[in-house]
């Protein structure tokens, strides 16, 4: 998957995007890899295709740049016309999103409060934030002490009723 | 009741993720771009060019699979594709990139004939 060497006629779409419809268009179907890589390049010689004749298109209509109608009058000349339908509510619906994107952010700078305070109120949320991670920290910096004395704690036992046990006569219960 | 239907991707919910276009946009307009020519082109057509290059996908093995031998063993194989390229009008395109298939014994006959040339010289 070369997409730093400088030759442009490497350029093809990923292979894993293509495996995927291909998954989605013939489930459980198995297809052979060679067959696979065959879409691969079947797709970049397509895009070459449309581009190509939207670019006729384009020039005798004297505009400099290819327009949806350049490709849509393509998708025509060159027998796909059935695709001419979903494409274009694909186009719209791109619109759409692309449309609640701007709303939604235009919505936000609309909210009324001057950067100053959306400054300030971002400091305060990043110190919070800071202090909560060093409460944190702390904690398990405790706990990690306490583990550690309890292990100490429990190795002095250790050693110390082995002690007593090797000295066999005096039966000490002083000791935990 | 929704019926999301598979790759048009209706379905604007952020809980879905049906997107309306799979193919990654940048790199064809990396490959339009490739095109001898080629100057600019227009975000809403880039966009129609990525659907249509899905819709293609989805069409080329689907035929293929149609036309080919492989349903009884459920599997889509190279020449299942070389097949529908070269039968149907709209593929033909596609034939360019399939090495042309010989026949064993053509080249078997070239081969002679090349030796003979050489005056059996291997």
């Amino acid at each position: 998957m070369a997409s730093s060497s400088g030759n442009d006629d490497d350029l093809t779409i990923p292979r894993a995007a293509i495996n995927k419809m291909i998954k989605e268009t013939l489930p459980n179907v198995r297809v052979a890899n060679d067959a696979r890589e065959l879409v691969v390049n079947c797709c970049t010689e397509f895009i070459h295709l449309i581009s190509s004749e939207a670019n006729d298109i384009c020039n005798k209509s004297e505009k400099k740049t290819i327009s949806p109608e350049h490709v849509i009058n393509a998708l025509e000349s060159l027998g796909f016309a059935s695709y001419i339908t979903e494409v274009k509510d694909v186009l719209q619906e791109c619109k759409t999103v692309a449309l609640k994107r701007r709303k939604a952010s235009s919505r936000l700078e609309n909210l009324g409060i001057p950067e100053e305070e959306l400054l300030r109120q971002q400091q305060e949320l990043f110190a919070k934030a800071r202090q909560q991670q060093a409460e944190l920290a702390q904690q398990e910096w405790l706990q990690m002490q306490q583990a550690a004395q309890q292990a100490q704690m429990a190795a002095a036992s250790a050693t110390a009723a082995q002690q007593a046990g090797s000295s066999q006569d005096e039966d000490e219960e002083d000791d935990i | 009741m929704k019926m999301s239907h598979n790759s048009s991707g209706k379905d604007d919910q952020a809980s879905g993720s049906k997107k309306p276009i799979s193919l990654p946009i940048s790199r064809v307009r990396l490959i339009m771009k490739s095109s001898p020519d080629v100057s600019s082109i227009n975000q809403d057509a880039l966009f129609l060019t990525t659907k249509a290059t899905e819709l293609f996908v989805q069409h080329l093995a689907l035929s293929s699979f149609n036309n080919g031998s492989g349903k009884e063993t459920n599997t889509l194989s190279y020449s299942d594709l070389a097949n529908t390229a070269q039968e149907t009008d709209t593929f033909h395109f596609l034939t360019d990139i399939l090495p042309k298939k010989i026949l064993a014994q053509d080249y078997l006959n070239s081969l002679e004939q090349m030796q003979e040339e050489q005056g059996a010289d291997y």
